[in-house]
């Protein structure tokens, strides 16, 4: 089971990769979105929130009303987090679960996609 | 359960659920019920057809209730099954039902052919058909969504429109009962036999339930899919009989065996001159360009899905750079469209789509029965925000009556109005029979290479989280 601290850790090497990458904010430039991931196994939650593509903040807790809500593992965050994990795979599988329209489901994946194709 | 900042209304699920299902072919499909059973009687087939589809909803509904998610349909056949018959079925379903877009887009360009002449009739086919699909195409890769608000707006005034239409056709016309009562026609077998075709008026519906991710409660779903099941047959039972009883015989005699079929805007012509047929013209396309658009968002996201999963090749996972839209799936799925309607054009045989999509529905319906029966067995204590009433009962009637109306439909044939033979129907069979072994052949063969090489790719891929190199 991955930490708290963990998951921040890894929330905050995503957030650089992301907004490092300009094909990505291209893409998502008119992506705003409060996303809630919930840590089923440990019950941490996280907001981030993104703006215009930007992932301007993220924090432990659950805050504001979110646009999408993912719900898995505590070691499927962490990993997705820093590129090691397919989330449409786990998805797929039903081991990753969001709450959101279909179009926010693939924008989130590609996220991965995008900074880490070779996933 | 967390709310989200937008959710979906029983009303959006309902409208969803029957605007999927409404499409221009249902108007022919309606006029073919009325004249395998007798025109002022067909309301009985349709009752039939949504009863039984109302069985298949309620194994939707629990489906959904267990799996609320946009791959919902791939996860209940493989937690039932296995992977394997998963990406089968999966792929049988989604890529076949995209080939409905053939006869949707060759009797959309009837419609606008007859009515909006511009270069001549031939060019014209051409034209519509490949404006229809690319239009469509187009919105999908720039990221057009229709809103909820838009797909209510559209369908409550479609359904609204075809039920206005029906009763003033009907109070005009008049329906003797009783003397359609006495024809030869009217048999239980021909009732059976149409309602089998009737299956085709719903087709369509459950792809409302990859929607349970946008809602609060998974049960709207369910709820959705049992209303629009409601309204289409109301919807389709008024209608089949107005269409009928609007046309004169020749006109039903023409349109069974026209290469340009357009009995509803004939109908709108009948009763309201050319404002009503301008009428229907604009409903069809509506109905045509939802129904597709809606087919082609669900069925490009799949097969993104799938390419990420390493099922299918990993350019279908290409997303547009500007719109994030998954243009390569987009573009082979409008292509095999394109393919799919140029065949149709070529042969004329429409109603062979429409049989085809008919055995679709009543194939898919069961492999959900089936599933639902299996996973109570398998995982019975799963939480289900609903559960089919009374055991197994239901899912087992829903089993043998959807085998029962395949195995009808398979060992029948497509007849024209005066009974003349257009095709076998075993030929819908061997055709799809052949796609269902394509799909394995892929899934056994084609598929391992591609999750073979994903595995060497993350084997030889250094991890980034720290202490897991």
């Amino acid at each position: 089971m991955a930490t708290s601290q963990e998951i921040l850790d890894a929330l905050a090497d995503y957030q650089v990769q992301c907004n490092d990458n300009k094909r990505l904010r291209k893409m998502q430039r008119d992506w705003s979105k409060l996303i809630h991931f919930v840590a089923d196994d440990s019950g941490d939650l996280f907001t981030m929130n993104v703006v215009k593509g930007e992932i301007v903040s993220f924090e432990a807790g659950a805050s504001g009303v979110p646009d999408i809500v993912v719900t898995t593992r505590s070691e499927f965050l962490c990993d997705m987090f820093w590129g090691d994990l397919n989330p449409s795979q786990k998805y797929l599988q039903g081991e990753i679960r969001v709450k959101a329209t279909q179009e926010d489901i693939m924008r989130l994946d590609a996220i991965t996609m995008i900074i880490w194709p070779d996933v | 359960m967390t709310e989200l900042r937008k959710v979906l209304k029983l009303r959006t699920v309902v409208s969803t659920s029957a605007g999927m299902a409404i499409a221009t072919s249902c108007y022919l499909a309606g006029l073919q019920i009325a004249t395998v059973l007798v025109g002022e009687l067909a309301w009985i087939s349709v009752l039939v057809a949504g009863f039984f589809c109302l069985l298949s909803a309620m194994c939707f509904s629990e489906l959904t209730a267990i799996y609320p998610s946009a791959a919902g349909i791939k996860l209940f056949i493989q937690h039932a099954f296995n992977e394997k018959v998963a990406i089968i079925i999966g792929m049988f379903y989604v890529v076949l039902g995209i080939a409905m877009v053939g006869a949707e887009s060759y009797l959309l360009s009837s419609v606008l052919v007859t009515t909006i002449p511009l270069f001549g009739p031939v060019i014209d086919r051409y034209l519509w058909m490949f404006f229809f699909v690319f239009f469509v195409g187009f919105i999908n890769i720039r990221g057009v969504v229709i809103t909820g608000i838009a797909q209510d707006i559209m369908t409550y005034v479609m359904i609204s429109f075809l039920i206005g239409v029906s009763i003033y056709s009907i109070a005009t016309h008049g329906v003797d009962v009783a003397v359609a009562s006495h024809s030869d026609r009217f048999t239980l077998s021909n009732v059976i036999q149409a309602a089998a075709v009737g299956v085709f008026l719903f087709v369509g519906y459950e792809w409302v339930a990859p929607l349970a991710e946008e809602t609060t409660d998974y049960r709207l779903i369910g709820s959705g899919m049992l209303w629009a099941i409601g309204l289409l047959t109301l919807t389709y039972s008024l209608f089949t009989v107005g269409l009928y009883i609007g046309l004169t015989q020749e006109q039903i005699r023409e349109q069974l065996s026209s290469a340009t079929p357009i009995p509803h805007i004939l109908l709108g012509r009948n009763l309201f001159g050319p404002v009503g047929a301008g009428l229907f013209v604009v409903m069809s396309v509506l109905a045509s360009v939802t129904s597709f658009n809606s087919g082609l968002l669900n069925t490009s996201r799949f097969s993104y899905a799938m390419a990420r999963d390493n099922v299918l090749p990993r350019v279908f996972s290409n997303l547009h750079p500007d719109h994030a839209s998954p243009w390569v799936a987009i573009v082979f799925l409008s292509a095999l469209s394109v393919a799919v309607s140029l065949l149709t054009l070529l042969t004329g045989q429409y109603f062979f789509l429409i049989m085809m999509a008919a055995a679709l529905e009543c194939f898919i319906y069961i492999v959900a029965a089936v599933c639902v029966i299996r996973l109570r067995r398998k995982y019975p204590d799963k939480e289900r925000s609903f559960k089919v009433p009374l055991g197994d009962t239901i899912p087992a009637v829903t089993i043998v009556v959807f085998a029962g109306l395949l195995i009808g439909l398979f060992s029948d044939a497509t007849r024209d109005y005066e009974g003349r033979v257009l095709f076998q129907n075993y030929w819908v069979a061997i055709a799809m029979a052949g796609f269902l072994l394509f799909t394995t052949a892929y899934t056994l063969t084609i598929v391992p290479i591609f999750k073979k090489k994903a595995q060497e790719r993350a084997s030889a891929r250094v991890k980034r989280r720290p202490g897991r190199a």
